[in-house]
């Protein structure tokens, strides 16, 4: 299953989620009005001895929906909050972007590789200093508001490849979807519950007033035994739907997290490394433990099963280490090697030289593998080997962010890991190449940014003369992290300012549309109330014109001439099944354009999101190679689809 | 007659219900925005501690020119030693106002010692020419900014979380809740001169 099939199913579950809910929430409405109904039935014998009463059941229908919805509704919004708001409820400590605590930069280090290849913002990393089992976990709604967080028995007792497995399996949660699936998940359940929590208050105010008063006339008891009924009654009903919704979410959850360990191992091509993980843990005296008290509701976003409690296996919201340990190692003995003796055991590893932890045959094997589906891919004339690996990256990729990380310019890194000079990082990069416009650039920072900002960005030119251009957007990513620090205030004159640097020379360049779409993606979201897009398109057939924008301006970044724009875009064309669809003149597709048919095509299925950007794919690579405005423009096409795109590894044949 | 009172019931307990699950989103609101500036806080920690590493290299470094101004440089010392013991007291209790003003008045003391001292660098042309000291005094304007960076965000942290607390309905459960107290802002008594021009220049 790739990453597209997996958004397309992740939301479908949803729906089909949905529909049982209407399903409980109706089956919960019937045993409410059967216990109302039954209580009143048998405590008033005379007058309303029918079982049938259309103005109860409405009254029942009504406070039940509504009690259910509230419930949900709450708990989701609450949860909607952001990653952030878990990670603090944990007790977790954001570990600043420039820590210089050799097993924290480990992590960071370890984190932003693997984000950097899976082309997705780098998600802040939360530390649960006080935690000693080794556990982590990923949290958050969309991956723009992802976060990550480790406990610190994990930084401490796991080497750096078993780090990588760890995080790899918590980015394919991020990448699948799995964080909405839950949060809908205990939504839906924590409505349920408010069903048994009010027959329980009932029960208890009955069974207070009742000794209080002591024993009324024979009318009252009636109405107290039938308030008493309708109590008992509430609080089977609703602790029955929570327990088997349990039963359900724990299924659900244990799937998920077969099918992460699995993509952990696609990811790093390296089944030791998440098995050596697991191993760990199965080893230390600890195990995978989380104290603090708000673990048992965040229990399924962990990496191993987070509670101690003796819940039996059906329960568990995670399978049992034993299984997923033969699943990865299918000849594993049953054995945990000793824990491991907590010393600093190696120091984050030197710049410049490969990071230890990875073995060379591996890597070798893992490009061997990648080198060889491409191969067989443009065998068969067959685009889209770029596309497949939308949400799935390797470890080649892995190994080239580490190496694009690694090539970039010393104060370029240390300034985009700290939101001060992030800010910098972003401004230097829009700076013009003509003397004039930039100086009117850094007139109007000096003006509108804080103190010091315009000196820090004029350091910064030179050594990001030094910057290859494909490790530009890498770079953007790098900074997203410690941008998301800003706060709301400090964010909008980061915006205004940016806007305005990009309009000073009067042009919108392709590297500026893409950067700004990266902003409004990744940043937007985190300061202000922004609407995810809605699937609202089964099909393109009423998007032809969006459509052939996105394949005109394709076609036209890599060709000068009409003729081979013309067969780039037919190659794209042969994609969709739109024979219809004509090449626009480069002045109806310019970035304008494109921006609104992108935000059009942001609203089709995830499946038709794929066919899309194949069919750019096959519009890039028309001429057998790949420019890096053509490779710019894919990025910022993918992004601005949602579909975080893996870099272009160089050489690779698309 | 008991169908009557069912139904009140049943009306009643979903009000109830509504306000308590109102109640426990004020409160986790609440708790939510403490622990932002909380966090927020932790970022001025660490640049003001690196404020804090690099000043001692300094010393060092005038020590070897300027051997006849001991009291300036011990003064220099002195005030950095007092504003980290600041620093420790304000980071186990962030937003306290007893702590803030603890932290800003040692502040305070530090960036004076600093200028003081830099007053009398500039009669030594070959230490401002240093090539060390150059280096040392660059990165302490630019922590310097970054101070000034993170206190911002802090502030607005901490403003939103008083902002919040201070509206209705939260006021009248804030109390309750255990957030009666108002979070203190972290303002340097020399915040004006310091947005003004950095107060360290050898070169």
């Amino acid at each position: 299953m790739d990453f597209f099939e997996s958004q397309d199913a992740a939301r479908q579950k949803t729906g089909r989620l949905v529909f049982l809910f209407v399903l409980a929430v109706v089956s919960i409405i019937v045993s409410v009005y059967v216990v109302v109904s039954g209580a009143l039935h048998y405590t008033t014998e005379t007058e309303n001895a029918r079982l049938w009463h259309p103005g109860l059941f409405l009254a029942v229908a009504t406070a039940t929906v509504a009690v259910v919805a509230g419930g949900s509704l709450y708990k989701i919004a609450q949860l909607r909050g952001g990653g952030r708001v878990v990670a603090e409820a944990l007790g977790g400590r954001l570990i600043p972007r420039d820590a210089t605590d050799p097993q924290q930069r480990k992590i960071l280090n370890v984190v932003e590789e693997m984000a950097i290849a899976s082309g997705t913002p780098v998600p802040p990393v939360y530390l649960m200093a006080s935690e000693k089992g080794i556990n982590a976990f990923a949290a958050g709604y969309t991956p723009n508001d992802a976060v990550i967080g480790v406990t610190q028995g994990t930084i401490e007792q796991l080497s750096r490849s078993e780090l990588q497995g760890v995080i790899a399996h918590e980015f394919s949660h991020i990448l699948n979807g799995d964080m909405r699936l839950n949060i809908r998940l205990i939504g839906i359940l924590n409505g349920i519950l408010v069903i048994g929590i009010i027959g329980y208050f009932v029960l208890r105010s009955v069974a207070f007033s009742g000794s209080g008063r002591g024993r009324g006339r024979s009318k009252e008891g009636g109405g107290v035994a039938a308030i008493l009924a309708i109590g008992v009654g509430l609080a089977v009903v609703g602790f029955m739907g929570t327990l088997f919704g349990n039963l359900i979410k724990a299924a659900v959850s244990r799937q998920r997290e077969y099918l992460a360990d699995a993509s952990a191992v696609q990811f790093t091509r390296d089944p030791s490394s998440i098995a050596g993980a697991l191993k760990r843990i199965g080893a230390s005296d600890k195990g995978s433990g989380i104290a603090s008290p708000n673990a048992a509701e965040a229990s399924h976003m962990f990496f191993a099963k987070a509670l101690t409690s003796g819940l039996t296996s059906m329960f568990a919201t995670h399978p049992r280490l034993e299984d997923r340990l033969r699943r990865i190692e299918p000849g594993w003995d049953g054995t945990y090697p000793p824990p491991r003796v907590v010393a600093p055991e190696e120091p984050a590893p030197a710049r410049g030289k490969r990071p230890s932890g990875i073995d060379v045959a591996e890597v070798v094997t893992g490009a061997a593998i990648l080198a060889g589906a491409t191969g067989e891919g443009a065998a068969a004339g067959e685009a889209g080997g770029a596309v497949s690996q939308i949400g799935q990256p390797t470890t080649a990729h892995v190994e080239y962010a580490a190496g694009l990380v690694r090539g970039l310019p010393a104060p370029v890194v240390a300034a985009a890991r700290e939101p001060y000079g992030a800010r910098a990082v972003i401004y230097a990069m829009l700076m013009n190449r003509e003397t004039d416009v930039r100086g009117a650039q850094l007139q109007h920072l000096a003006e509108h940014a804080d103190e010091g900002i315009t000196k820090l960005v004029q350091s910064l030119l030179q050594p990001m003369e030094e910057v290859a251009t494909e490790a530009r957007l890498p770079l953007v990513d790098l900074t997203t992290a410690a941008l998301r620090e800003l706060t709301a205030s400090q964010y909008s004159v980061f915006h205004d300012n940016v806007v305005a640097l990009m309009k000073a020379d009067e042009r919108l360049s392709l590297f500026e549309w893409v950067l700004q779409r990266m902003i409004l993606r990744h940043l937007e979201p985190q300061f202000k109330e922004v609407e995810t897009a809605r699937v609202k398109h089964h099909s393109l057939a009423r998007l032809e014109h969006p459509c052939a924008v996105l394949l005109s301006a394709l076609s036209h970044s890599g060709h000068h001439d009409l003729a081979g724009a013309q067969s780039a875009f037919e190659q794209g064309r042969s994609r969709l099944e739109l024979p219809r669809l004509q090449l626009l003149d480069r002045r109806q597709c310019g970035l304008a354009e494109l921006d609104e048919a992108l935000t059009v095509l942001d609203t089709v299925t995830f499946k038709l999101k794929r066919d899309l950007l194949e069919a750019g794919v096959a519009c890039v690579s028309a001429d057998k190679r790949v420019t890096v405005v053509e490779g710019e423009l894919l990025r910022g096409t993918a992004d601005a689809l949602g579909c975080p795109m893996p870099p272009l590894l160089p050489g690779q044949p698309i | 007659m008991t169908y009557m009172i069912l139904i009140f019931l049943i009306v009643v307990g979903g009000i109830g219900l509504l306000g308590a699950l109102f109640a426990v989103g004020i409160y986790n609101r609440l708790v939510t925005l403490k622990n932002r500036y909380t966090n927020a806080f932790a970022q001025i920690e660490v640049q003001l501690k690196r404020r804090y590493d690099l000043i001692p290299n300094l010393v060092e470094t005038a020590k070897g020119y300027m051997a006849h101004e001991r009291e300036t440089l011990e003064a220099v010392i002195a005030a950095r030693n007092q504003a980290m013991a600041g620093l420790k007291a304000a980071a186990s209790a962030p937003g306290s106002a007893a702590a803030m003003n603890q932290l800003a008045g040692a502040e305070g003391m530090l960036t004076g010692a600093l200028s003081r001292m830099s007053v009398v660098v500039e009669q030594y042309p070959d230490l401002k020419a240093n090539q060390n000291m150059m280096q040392l005094s660059e990165e302490l304007t630019s922590t310097e900014n970054k101070v000034a960076f993170s206190r911002q965000a802090f502030n607005d942290a901490v403003t939103g979380y008083n902002t919040y607390k201070q509206t209705f309905p939260p006021v009248m459960l804030a109390g309750m809740f255990g957030h009666s107290q108002d979070a203190s802002l972290l303002e340097f008594e020399d915040s004006a001169k310091m947005q003004e021009a950095p107060k360290i220049s050898f070169s």
